[in-house]
């Protein structure tokens, strides 16, 4: 005890530094964020990495008790796997019943696409074409529909056997019919000629319920697919009628980027025409 | 202790106090330097002087510079541990000295004055940019800043001590 006291009063002096040092360093950490704040993230480092390390040891200790587990587990499945070959055998003996599970799995797909890449585009004016390097000789046709990894982009015009003209959204002569994502009314999808971004979405029924933001994809068509998206609503325009409302579409596809489309081929496409031509 | 050197030691720590705090902390010389001159107080307290009242006068300085300055807390702990650490630092320079209340100064020996000099500016600056950064983040800028301003307060302090001493030669 005397011991004690005699060092605490050898020492004192530097005793009373270190509560000087102590409540220097409490009013650093109390009253400046900076250091605080990292103060706070470099005790969270160290704490964080004696978590890590601790659980790496862990870890380790834990292996060949895991490796047991999945050892076991593989030879589970791998009895798994043999009982089903042999079924599969087994099934493979009797054709008829093997053909009622393996159906055609893969059916005819009635869509095909061709790749193309833009070579010329002429958004000068309120008629715009695309040109593409795609044509008659590689199957191209006059209305078939072009897409681009966003969206719609437009509809074959014209063709010459290396190239074709396609006519997008954004000319006034385009007509698509489209629709909202979560409805069945169909609207018709043209452009006024003053936005390259913008089209719009008319003949919408006045009680269509709709959200800016809201997908428009494309519905009954003979040239695209059902729901490939064309854009996206902005808003409504005021209209004069009644009975439909026309809303702004922001056009999924930038006009000024796009580069690689795909021009696509409906199988079907002959047929259906035929046959819609043969009605009087 | 007599009355008057403790009067003188007051004015002088309200002088450096004043001076840091208006005129030197407005200093940045290249945007890096900064003079911190107070701890010139510590440098001139007499060799044998109590250690309680070394330790104390710092953290008081510090805290004083730290009130004015904003920072609670930053100078004070630097100020403190280079008050704790000065009387090992000057039996470095000094030899075991017979005379009680020698004060170091440029006039009695100019190359250990120097060198205890260097050594407290060093060790005040070092202490104070790496508590204000807290991080080994940005070492080399830190580095930078710790020597650029050491070499500034170090220029400076000799300066004043050897202009302070002439003053006092010539009044008295």
């Amino acid at each position: 005890m005397r011991n004690l006291l005699t060092f605490i009063i050898r020492n004192s002096s530097w005793l009373v530094a270190i509560v000087l040092i102590v409540f220097s360093f409490h009013l650093l950490f109390s009253y400046n964020s900076y250091q605080r704040s990292v103060y706070l993230s470099s005790a969270n480092n160290v704490t964080g990495w004696f978590y890590e390390t601790s659980n790496k040891a862990t870890t380790f200790i834990h292996l060949s008790k895991n490796n047991k587990l999945l050892l076991e587990r593989n030879a589970q499945l791998e009895s798994e796997l043999y009982s089903l070959k042999t079924h599969l055998q087994d099934m493979q003996m009797d054709t008829l019943t093997t053909n009622a599970f393996l159906s055609d799995s893969i059916p005819v797909s009635q869509f095909s696409f061709i790749p193309a890449e833009v070579t010329n585009v002429s958004f000068s004016g309120p008629n715009n074409f695309i040109t593409v390097n795609k044509g008659s000789l590689h199957g191209v046709k006059p209305d078939m529909g072009v897409v681009s990894q966003n969206g719609v982009v437009g509809v074959v015009l014209t063709v010459s056997p290396k190239f074709s003209v396609i006519i997008p959204i954004i000319n006034p002569k385009f007509r698509l019919s489209g629709k909202l994502k979560n409805s069945n009314n169909t609207g018709s999808i043209s452009w006024d000629g003053k936005d390259l971004n913008v089209a719009q979405i008319g003949e919408l029924p006045k009680h269509e319920v709709f959200q800016p933001g809201d997908t428009v994809l494309t519905s009954f068509s003979r040239i695209f697919p059902k729901d490939i998206v064309i854009g996206y609503v902005i808003g409504q325009i005021p209209s004069k009628d009644d009975n439909f409302n026309t809303l702004n579409v922001r056009i999924a596809t930038d006009f000024y980027s796009v580069r690689d489309i795909h021009i696509i081929d409906d199988k079907y496409y002959d047929e259906q025409k035929q046959l819609e031509n043969s009605i009087p | 202790m007599k009355a008057i050197p403790l009067f003188k030691e007051i004015l002088w720590f309200v002088i450096l106090v004043l001076l840091q705090v208006l005129l030197f902390n407005r200093i940045t010389v290249f945007g890096v330097a900064v003079p911190i001159l107070y701890i010139y107080f510590l440098i001139k307290l007499p060799y044998g002087r109590n250690r309680f009242y070394v330790i104390i006068s710092g953290f008081l300085m510090g805290l004083v510079i730290d009130a004015f300055l904003n920072t609670p807390g930053m100078n004070a702990a630097a100020t403190t541990i280079v008050a704790a650490l000065r009387s090992i630092i000057l039996n470095l320079f000094y030899p075991k000295n017979e005379y009680e209340n020698l004060i170091p100064g440029i006039h009695t020996s100019a190359a250990a004055f120097i060198k205890f000099t260097v050594t407290m500016v060093l060790l005040h600056q070092t202490l104070l940019f790496f508590i204000e950064a807290f991080t080994f983040f940005n070492f080399t800028s830190t580095m930078i800043r710790i020597g650029s301003s050491s070499l500034l307060t170090i220029v400076l302090i000799l300066a004043l001590d050897s202009l302070v001493i002439r003053r006092e030669k010539t009044s008295g």
